[in-house]
């Protein structure tokens, strides 16, 4: 009987279930790290944080829908307008596309090199929710219940803007090109030379390149396909600076992302194709 | 001390949750390293004022949550609310008689200690260099927390007395 109130008042005592609760977040974070076995409990607890997304977003979207009610016409004819003309200019530069691509095919034909077929995407609209994270992360409005996968490429129209760093059941949250723990391999599309660009907080970064390298400010970083993560030939930064490292053994180059990352409004979400994964298997 | 125990876990839960929501909202990018942590606050609040420290479990709920919405590493929030309310219910009794700027400063230093820990966490899941920035949460915590108790008193108070 004695024993049994020991035993009692020693799991009601505030530090056995200090380290009791401790102890389970230790667990959790290394199940979350290492081999995901965390998922389920994840999946779980997002269905209880949609509600709070939705919360957040809704006196927003009421907001755009006044804005729209109170706008006037005027306005929205010349928006149409100017939607119109980018439509043209957009046809146009797809018509010259066409003739390309068929160019394209027959030297690869020639070539005898294997064909690339379009890519399967799907489109997601970015939650305006705040991320007091020290990375940078922003949220879209597609899970796991829409077939997204962890380290799947997100793109913008100007161009790669990160990829799926964590799956929620009904919201993902994607990690930036310019955050500090992030890497992509790219190229540099005039002299084709392969790299890895790294986030730096508001840019990318190329270090480690050789002094002897071909780069200039201006170049354009498209990536290369390598770790079968993102697709070949998405454009993604543009080079404003290069410098010499301190003891002169590498170059270091930045990068400005093409999309404006601080403003997303809607993403585009990749798939690879079936054909490169039969063929990979 | 609470007559009806109910209504208290009631408003514990609403103004938690009122805490997520905060921390949600999306504000100018130049106010974002400003944010105090909502939560830890509010945690610290009810760790001190309600007796018995079932609150550490509400501590250890909210901060997985929170882990979701903010898509962190699962459990950084909850340790570190955890031990933030561990530390306040183990002296709890005696620091609702101290003063009130000694009672600002160990809020203070609990946050502090909350801040140090998730800076941990990342180090050792990202290898992330702590900033000086990363402190400057502390600063408008101090201005809020006057407020923040004032507010919740008399949100007691007044289920108290109905």
């Amino acid at each position: 009987m004695d024993n049994l109130k020991s035993n009692q008042r020693l799991t009601q005592s505030p530090l056995f279930k200090f380290l009791m609760l401790e102890f389970i977040c230790i667990v959790l974070m290394i199940s979350d790290k290492n081999n995901q076995l965390a998922q389920p409990i994840r999946n779980t607890l997002s269905l209880a944080a949609v509600p709070l997304l939705k919360l957040v977003e809704w006196p927003q979207d009421l907001y755009q829908v006044a804005q729209l009610a109170i706008s006037r016409q005027a306005q929205l004819i010349q928006e149409n307008n100017e939607l119109k003309e980018q439509l043209l200019d957009a046809r146009l530069k797809a018509q010259q596309n066409i003739s390309l691509v068929a160019e394209n095919d027959r030297l690869r034909d020639m070539l005898k090199a294997t064909q690339t077929s379009p890519l399967t995407t799907s489109v997601a609209f970015v939650s305006n929710i705040n991320q007091t994270q020290k990375s940078q992360h922003v949220v879209i409005d597609q899970g796991s219940a829409d077939g997204l996968f962890e380290g799947q490429a997100v793109l913008n129209l100007d161009g790669v803007i990160g990829q799926v760093d964590v799956l929620g059941q009904h919201y993902a949250h994607v990690i930036l090109i310019t955050d500090r723990s992030h890497a992509i391999p790219i190229e540099i599309l005039r002299t084709g030379m392969r790299t890895l660009a790294y986030g730096n907080g508001s840019e990318v970064l190329l270090s480690e390149i050789p002094t002897s390298a071909d780069i200039r400010s201006g170049d354009v970083l498209v990536t290369s396909g390598f770790g079968n993560r993102f697709p070949r030939g998405l454009q993604l930064a543009a080079i404003n600076a290069i410098s010499v490292s301190a003891d002169r053994t590498f170059i270091n180059a930045t990068a400005t992302p093409y999309a404006q990352l601080d403003r997303l409004t809607e993403v585009f979400l990749i798939w690879p194709n079936e054909d490169e994964a039969l063929v990979d298997e | 001390m609470n007559k009806n125990p109910q209504q208290t876990t009631l408003l514990m839960h609403l103004s938690l949750l009122c805490a997520l929501l905060l921390t949600l909202l999306p504000w100018p990018s130049q106010l974002t390293i400003w944010q105090p942590h909502w939560l830890a606050l509010l945690i610290a609040y009810w760790s001190l004022y309600t007796d018995d420290s079932r609150v550490m479990y509400v501590a250890f709920a909210y901060g997985l949550l929170l882990d979701v919405l903010m898509g962190s590493l699962l459990g950084k929030h909850g340790m570190s609310l955890v031990a933030l309310s561990f530390l306040v219910t183990k002296s709890a009794k005696q620091l609702r008689m101290t003063s009130f700027w000694q009672l600002l400063i160990m809020v203070l230093v609990w946050l502090f200690n909350d801040i140090v820990i998730r800076a941990a966490i990342d180090w050792i899941s990202f290898r992330y260099q702590p900033e000086l920035l990363d402190l400057l949460p502390l600063l408008t915590a101090a201005v809020i927390w006057p407020w923040l108790k004032y507010l919740m008193d008399r949100c007691q108070t007044s289920l108290r007395t109905s």
